[in-house]
């Protein structure tokens, strides 16, 4: 008689989605151009200390009437949305039903810079979206990725059978490594970083914090 | 008529922080045996995170080392943990007394944009960092080189209003931050994940730390 199939599956999963943005070849010149631009005081986040190696814009790029910035927003969210339907259970109807609302920044990572670790609050899903970014260097190859930190379920008992665990049930930090035209998309509650840009090259990113209500239900997501 | 209301911690986090007073000759005789040993045959052979050549971590056997200023910095630190976890605990000193503490004990020495990723100790109960040498703090880096514990209440601070957002310290849904003075340490519990922050300063940052479990 054969021994029972053993089954194994990931529960207490985190979502993680890659979204390829078809624009990206036209509009990525344009928004770096733009971004550098802008970043100088008038533009800044006022409610983070300045940093002379990572400048991080106000969340209004939706507020602003350049095409390729508007164009992005609509990219963003329409990709975040997929990615949201895929991780739900909603109908095609429900998901009609379905509005978005975004707060996007840039930021720009420039040599030695770093973005330190943190969620985002008052969202559900953040999104990182990848306009220019230095090429992989094989001798440090954290340099610039994004981070996401695995502290949701951690165990303080190790041994040789949880040492080693492969993904998607091992304990370590998720790494996505920025590449122009990509965006990452995950749970606006998981803490996560830039790690520190060790080449000689800006790494300049576009970041939201996006959350999803009813259209039709009056007051159902509080202020940001 | 408004109701009495007690407001006292669950879920508590205990963080210990001591000084070692007059430290100055200690860290000045730590920090020349720590740069003459920052070789090949003291670095760590097994280290559990990608090495940073702007980071030097030696192994992990620091407190046998016979020399007179390591011995005296580990009596302070290895106390300072046994003192914290009279304080938490209801162990009571003779069944502490009979506690065998068994440590892992390292340094870090940071050189500019030296940092070190967020991680926690498993298989220790308790962790301590000794701060020997704060290194320069540039005015345009204020978190250059900060110790930064990540708050374990994970999704708790997802919503914020008015009446979350500014928690007294202890509450506050935020990570917590501490730049390291020389002759400081703090003690906290293994589980805590915590990281450094790049380090920012010309000079160096040096620190020793230390894993700790009793049986």
């Amino acid at each position: 008689m054969n021994a029972p199939a053993t089954s194994l599956m990931p529960i207490f999963a985190a979502p993680f989605g890659v979204v390829p943005i078809t624009a990206a070849a036209e509009l990525n010149p344009d928004l770096a151009v733009l971004f550098a631009a802008r970043a100088m005081t008038h533009y800044r986040e006022p409610a983070a200390p300045p940093d002379p190696l990572c400048f991080r814009s106000r969340e209004d790029l939706l507020e602003w009437p350049e095409p390729a910035v508007s164009q992005l927003g609509r990219a963003i969210m329409a990709g975040v949305s997929e990615v949201v339907i895929a991780a739900n259970q909603y109908s095609a109807a429900e998901r009609e039903t379905l509005g978005v609302q975004a707060r996007v920044r840039f930021v720009i990572v420039r040599p030695d810079g770093h973005l330190s670790g943190a969620t985002a609050p008052m969202a559900s899903w953040c999104a990182v979206y990848c306009v220019a970014a230095p090429a992989p260097t094989p001798a440090r190859m954290d340099s610039a990725v994004l981070r996401l930190y695995a502290v949701r379920h951690p165990s303080m008992f190790l041994d040789a059978s949880n040492y080693r665990m492969r993904i998607p049930f091992s304990a370590d930090h998720h790494v996505w490594r920025p590449v122009p035209g990509q965006m990452a998309v995950f749970p606006a509650s998981i803490p996560h970083e830039v790690a520190l840009n060790r080449t000689h090259v800006d790494l300049i990113l576009v970041i939201a914090r996006l959350r999803f209500a009813d259209q039709g239900v009056a007051g159902a997501v509080p202020p940001w | 008529m408004n109701p009495a209301i007690r407001v006292s911690s669950v879920f508590a986090v205990p963080f210990g922080e001591g000084r070692l007073s007059g430290c100055a000759r200690l860290n000045r005789e730590l920090e020349a045996l720590f740069l003459a040993r920052e070789t090949a045959e003291y670095r760590n052979p097994a280290p559990t995170h990608l090495p940073q050549q702007e980071m030097f971590e030696s192994r992990f056997n620091l407190f046998l080392w016979p020399e007179p200023c390591v011995q005296e910095l580990r009596v302070f630190m290895l106390n300072c943990v046994a003192q914290t976890v009279l304080q938490v605990s209801d162990l009571d000193p003779a069944e502490a007394a009979g506690l065998r503490l068994q440590n892992h004990t390292w340094f870090h020495i940071t050189r500019y944009a030296g940092s070190f990723v967020a991680h926690n100790h498993p298989l220790a109960s308790w962790s301590a960092v000794y701060c020997v040498r704060a290194g320069e703090r540039p005015a345009d880096h204020p978190g250059s080189g900060v110790l930064r514990f990540v708050d374990p209440r994970q999704g708790a601070g997802a919503y914020l209003d008015l009446a979350n957002r500014r928690l007294r310290p202890g509450f506050a849904l935020k990570p917590r931050e501490v730049l390291l003075e020389e002759g400081q340490v703090i003690v906290f519990p293994s589980f805590v994940f915590h990281e450094v922050a790049p380090f920012y300063g010309r000079d160096t940052r040096i620190t020793v730390a230390s894993n700790c479990w009793f049986g």
